[in-house]
């Protein structure tokens, strides 16, 4: 079987250059100082003192951050119900479920989010609702609202799907032992379901966080011009300022953060202290 | 003894299957009962009911005389040991231990005390602290037992406990899953289709097939006296014969009259006569109860298991006419082409076909420098559905062709009345290089032949088990050679220590006590 | 389980479905409606369709994506397979920096592998446009090819390629005659993650691209800044397509499944 080990080889060539080397680009210029040409560069710090001096950019980053963690509080919120409600049918109706919350992450996220362009406006499809109730409209476009309703449709059917990954995976037989050891229902999915789904609650966290902590279209599109969260500054920084040195380092600061809250969501998971003799 | 646990007439149903047809039985104080059946027969069903993790079509369950179908399993005094265990992956042996401890809220000193003494039971004292993934399959098991003893049950459920262990690992816990019952007095109800376990462990076997009860007995009671073909061939092995009863404790078999020890039948009621293996013993011919000849010897660790023919089954035999023609051979498009004739019985000429008439004829085509096949395109022929000699011409696409005979004959078959089946071949022409390549010589000889054997409506077929033949194969040469199809006839199968050769003449004894009667209505 | 409980899960279940396709089918509604508005539904028209049709720079948006969805597919399809079997067959230590590596675009948010990618197009001194589209796709598709096939490999008994190569089958008839057949089901699902991710791409697109060279994505969000219905007329049918799309890879199998049975 060693003659088809060689077909890896070009394959690693195309990584080096095609992921390796961007990400390398992104230190070197996020390091760097004048301009985009090779051969003038200084190694500097500026960038990152110039975004944390800036009461501007920290505000964004502040905000970026808060966005993203309420959208995965949310979707933990609202997807753990849903996920629990689909692995607990029987096999037929689960493949049903899982078929009708993936078919939706197929279509295109901007087609998908622009279509609440107008349901949520001032006269549209959810005020039209709210005056049925005889409830007086609400604004909804342009708000915080709209920009965490935006994220948590676009990114809770990841959170939904990993944690039924976990919930389906799980013996049935641990919750007929739970029962048989006394528990009654609640009991068996506080002490067995919870903890064992937990890994699922984990990998839908870094699904959810990631892309909300850089999303950049969600804020334009419901959010308005002037929403701006640490994505746009990006966005901003390479397409419309030409700064890419400064742009480079916000998405450094930017990966940095993802990467430590993943770790931390890691080692919750690997915890050897969870499964002590405590209590 | 108090009856604890009673079933009631038991019926359960899986999508329109009947699982369980209506269940009885009794488990007293402090018995180990094993349900035991092959896969499917319902004793985990039983089990489950019993459990509280499946309801009951019909019947009742009582335990301690009360009705406890309508019980949620967290409430009954009922504990399980799961088949793969269902340890808790989330907790370490400790928690998963103590987990139904604290579900009653008991006080932590005194879940500690416990979990330690159930450690202890099961001799996992220095492991409260590991992750139950990072065991064994024996390690699990043990923490498996002890997280279900510790509630205190007043009767443990295994559901195949020992299934995921190897041999010596399962014969190990066999012994101490029996100290353990014996040591704490608990009802042990343990479900397994391993006869062995069951003979081994058990108080009471309950030994179960489709859902009902065959027999209920201690293991000596159900080993020695089985009650019908089924338990005599599931617990141990037996050879089962028909027989009949001539009159109390005389028994008539192949033929012969043999005392007994079992009475109570009817006069010249046809009965199943089981002996064990174990119980028959290989003497000179002279001295033998019965004759025979040894079949196959196997080697079984302790003992040789050893197959003895007493009587044949039906046999068949044909001629077969080994020439050493040689093939056609085409020099203009380089091909030699070859084909025999062959015999036909009438009854084949309906389903008769260009493949099989290829087949039959064993003709080929082939190219004799690069000795590649070529194959066939053209098969002429015509026939009647009567005796004759009719021929076929076989051809390629160059042209090349050969011409040989099909001739049909009157079916050659002979018919047993007293086995109950039949057996045919036919005659066939060989040449002497096809036999000499052959190889899988008595696949081909069947095939040649067109052997084949059939129960007497024709309906079930009957295997050909010997193929008999003199002649050397690799160095036969052209004449005519008897070949003797034969099926299988009575068979023993004997335990002995000493190794037997085949084909060696032998006799078989055994004592009145060995010869167990079965009923044949069931 | 009591038809109480079950009740409340169906109805979580079908509030979660309308949540998840009202807007879809919301856009689709409109992008038939006779004027101009988003919230009021005046009359059945198609003139927003006609708009797009005559649209030539919403064509050859749709002309984009569909060319370079389809050899970004192929592309990466191929070559994620051959990587897999290869990697498969790979030392450990090679094994894992590859699945690392592979991991960095999987993992990193898109517009870090989407910078990344445009400063390097720009360093090379590469004009951003069709190829710059392209090759960024097959980079970001490939990984995805490789994770839906690599399980089926694992999966493979591993002596089943020597085994055709004892049966006198040459490395490439054991490759296209005993192995691909084997993990054709891995391959055909990754193909479908990398059509569908190369056809929905937005933000590596929008990055790497330039000259005029859009794909519908890119043409929804420039547009979305004024209200203009020709973008829901656009968008229904990027959800057709993709929708014919799932139906053919979904039907396609049952229907010859049937025409196997019947033969």
């Amino acid at each position: 079987m060693r003659q088809f080990r060689s077909m890896i080889y070009p394959y690693v060539v195309w990584l080096a250059i095609m992921v390796v080397v961007p990400m390398l680009l992104i230190l070197l210029y996020a390091f760097t100082k004048e301009g985009n040409s090779v051969t003038t560069f200084r190694f500097t710090l500026e960038n990152f003192t110039r975004f944390f001096s800036d009461a501007v950019f920290l505000d964004v980053l502040k905000r970026s951050l808060i966005i993203a963690i309420v959208t995965t509080i949310l979707c933990v919120l609202l997807g753990y119900p849903i996920a629990y409600a689909i692995a607990s049918g029987p096999e037929k109706s689960r493949m049903f479920w899982i078929l009708m919350i993936t078919m939706p992450t197929w279509i295109n996220m901007l087609v998908r989010t622009y279509a609440w362009v107008g349901i949520l406006q001032d006269d549209g499809l959810l005020n039209k609702l709210f005056g049925l109730f005889g409830l007086e409209p609400v604004k909804m476009m342009y708000t915080t609202f709209a920009v965490v309703l935006g994220m948590v449709y676009n990114f809770i059917p990841f959170m939904i799907l990993q944690i039924h990954a976990s919930l389906a995976k799980m013996d049935k037989s641990l919750l007929e032992a739970a029962s048989d050891l006394g528990a009654n229902r609640w009991q068996s999915f506080l002490r067995v379901t919870l903890p064992l789904s937990l890994p699922g609650v984990l990998s839908g966290i870094t699904l959810v966080f990631l892309p909300a902590v850089s999303s950049f279209f969600i804020p334009k599109l419901l959010g308005g011009g002037q929403y701006v969260l640490i994505g746009n500054v990006i966005e901003t920084q390479f397409l419309t300022s030409g700064d890419w040195n400064f742009g480079s380092a916000i998405s450094l600061i930017m990966a940095i953060i993802i990467m430590l809250s993943m770790y931390f969501t890691r080692k919750v998971d690997t915890d050897p202290s969870a499964n002590g003799r405590s209590e | 003894m108090k009856k604890l646990i009673q079933f009631k007439n038991i019926v359960k149903e899986f999508d329109g299957k009947l699982v369980l047809k209506g269940v009885n039985l009794d488990i007293y104080e402090n018995e180990f009962v094993t349900l035991l059946g092959p896969s499917g027969c319902g004793k985990t069903t039983l089990l489950r009911i019993l459990g509280g993790f499946l309801t009951q079509n019909e019947g009742e369950v009582l335990f301690d005389g009360q009705e406890i179908s309508k019980v949620p399993p967290y409430k009954r005094e009922i504990n399980t040991v799961f088949q793969k265990y269902a340890l808790f992956p989330n907790m370490n042996v400790y928690n998963n231990i103590a987990f139904g401890l604290k579900i009653k809220k008991e006080p932590k000193d005194i879940i500690e005390q416990k979990v330690k003494r159930m450690l202890k039971l099961v001799n996992l004292e220095d492991y409260a602290d590991r992750s139950v993934t990072e065991m064994s399959g024996g390690q699990q098991q043990r923490v498996a037992i002890a997280r279900a003893l510790v509630n205190e049950p007043s009767v443990l459920l295994l559901d195949e406990p020992l299934g995921a262990l190897d041999l010596k690992l399962r014969q190990e816990m066999q012994h101490e899953l029996k100290k353990i019952q014996k040591e704490v007095g608990i009802t042990f109800i343990f479900v397994t289709h391993d006869q062995e376990e069951a003979l081994t462990m058990s108080d009471k076997i309950v030994v179960m097939k489709d859902g009902e009860i065959q027999q209920i007995g201690t293991p000596t009671d159900i080993y020695n006296e089985p009650v019908n073909e089924f338990v005599a061939n599931f617990i141990g092995e037996s050879n089962i014969i028909e027989g009949v009863m001539l009159q109390d404790k005389v028994v008539m078999f192949e033929g012969r009259k043999f005392d007994c020890v079992d009475e109570g039948f009817a006069e010249n009621e046809v009965v199943d006569v089981v002996i064990r293996p174990e119980d028959l013993d290989i003497v000179p011919r002279e001295a033998g109860k019965l004759k025979g000849v040894v079949k196959s010897v196997l080697f079984k660790g302790v003992h040789y298991e050893t197959m003895v023919e007493t009587k044949v089954g039906t046999e068949i035999t044909v001629q077969m006419q080994v020439s050493d023609d040689r093939p056609v051979h085409n020099e203009a498009a380089n091909e030699k082409i070859s084909a025999n004739d062959f015999y036909l019985d009438v009854e084949d000429i309906e389903e008769l076909d260009e493949a099989t008439i290829i087949a039959r004829a064993d003709a080929q085509a082939w190219n004799p420098e690069e000795d590649e096949l070529i194959s066939i395109k053209e098969v002429q022929y015509t026939i009647k559905k009567e005796n004759g000699t009719y021929p076929v011409t076989f051809s390629t696409a160059a042209g090349t062709s050969v011409t040989v005979n099909m001739i049909v004959k009157d079916e050659n078959r002979i018919i047993s009345q007293e086995n109950e089946e039949q057996i045919f071949a036919v005659n066939f022409f060989k040449k002497v290089d096809e036999i000499q390549e052959s190889i899988a010589l008595e696949t081909d000889l069947k095939t040649w032949a067109n052997a084949s054997a059939w129960s007497l409506d024709g309906e079930q077929a009957v295997e050909i088990t010997d193929v008999k033949y003199d002649f050397d194969p690799e160095h036969i040469t052209p004449g005519t050679y008897a070949v003797t199809f034969a099926t299988k006839g009575y068979e023993y199968k004997i335990d002995t220590t000493d190794k037997h050769e085949v084909g060696e003449e032998v006799g078989l004894t055994f004592t009145p006590e060995d010869i167990h009667i079965m009923s044949r209505a069931q | 389980m009591e038809p109480r409980k079950s009740f409340w899960k169906k109805a979580l279940l079908w509030l979660t479905a309308l949540f998840f396709y009202l807007p879809i089918v919301y856009i689709i509604v409109f992008s038939f409606n006779d004027s101009r508005s988003l919230t009021k539904f005046s009359g059945f028209s198609l003139r927003w369709y006609e708009k797009m049709f005559s649209d030539s720079s919403m064509m050859e948006s749709v002309v984009y994506t569909i060319v370079i969805a389809v050899l970004a597919t192929i592309i990466s399809t191929i070559a994620g397979t051959l990587a897999a079997i290869g990697l498969s067959r790979s030392r450990r230590m090679l094994r894992s920096v590859v699945e690392q590596v592979n991991n960095l675009p999987v993992m990193n948010p898109e517009i870090v592998t989407a910078i990344g990618l445009l400063m390097f197009f720009s360093a090379l001194g590469i004009d951003k446009g069709f190829l710059t589209l392209l090759l960024a796709h097959i980079m970001f598709c490939t990984p995805y090819v490789m994770l839906s096939v690599s399980p089926k490999l694992r999966s493979l008994d591993p002596n089943l390629a020597d085994a055709a190569l004892d049966l006198g089958a040459t490395p490439l008839q054991a490759l296209t005659k005993v192995i691909v057949p084997q993990i054709m089901p891995g391959i055909v699902s990754g193909a479908l993650i990398a059509f569908t991710m190369s056809f929905d791409d937005f933000i590596i697109s929008y990055f790497v691209t330039g000259n005029g060279v859009n794909n519908i994505s890119i043409m929804v969000y420039t547009m979305s800044k004024r209200v203009n219905p020709s973008i829901n007329a656009l968008s229904t049918l990027v959800i057709a397509i993709i929708t014919v799309v799932l139906l053919i890879v979904n039907i396609a199998p049952i229907l010859k499944e049937k025409r196997r049975k019947k033969v």
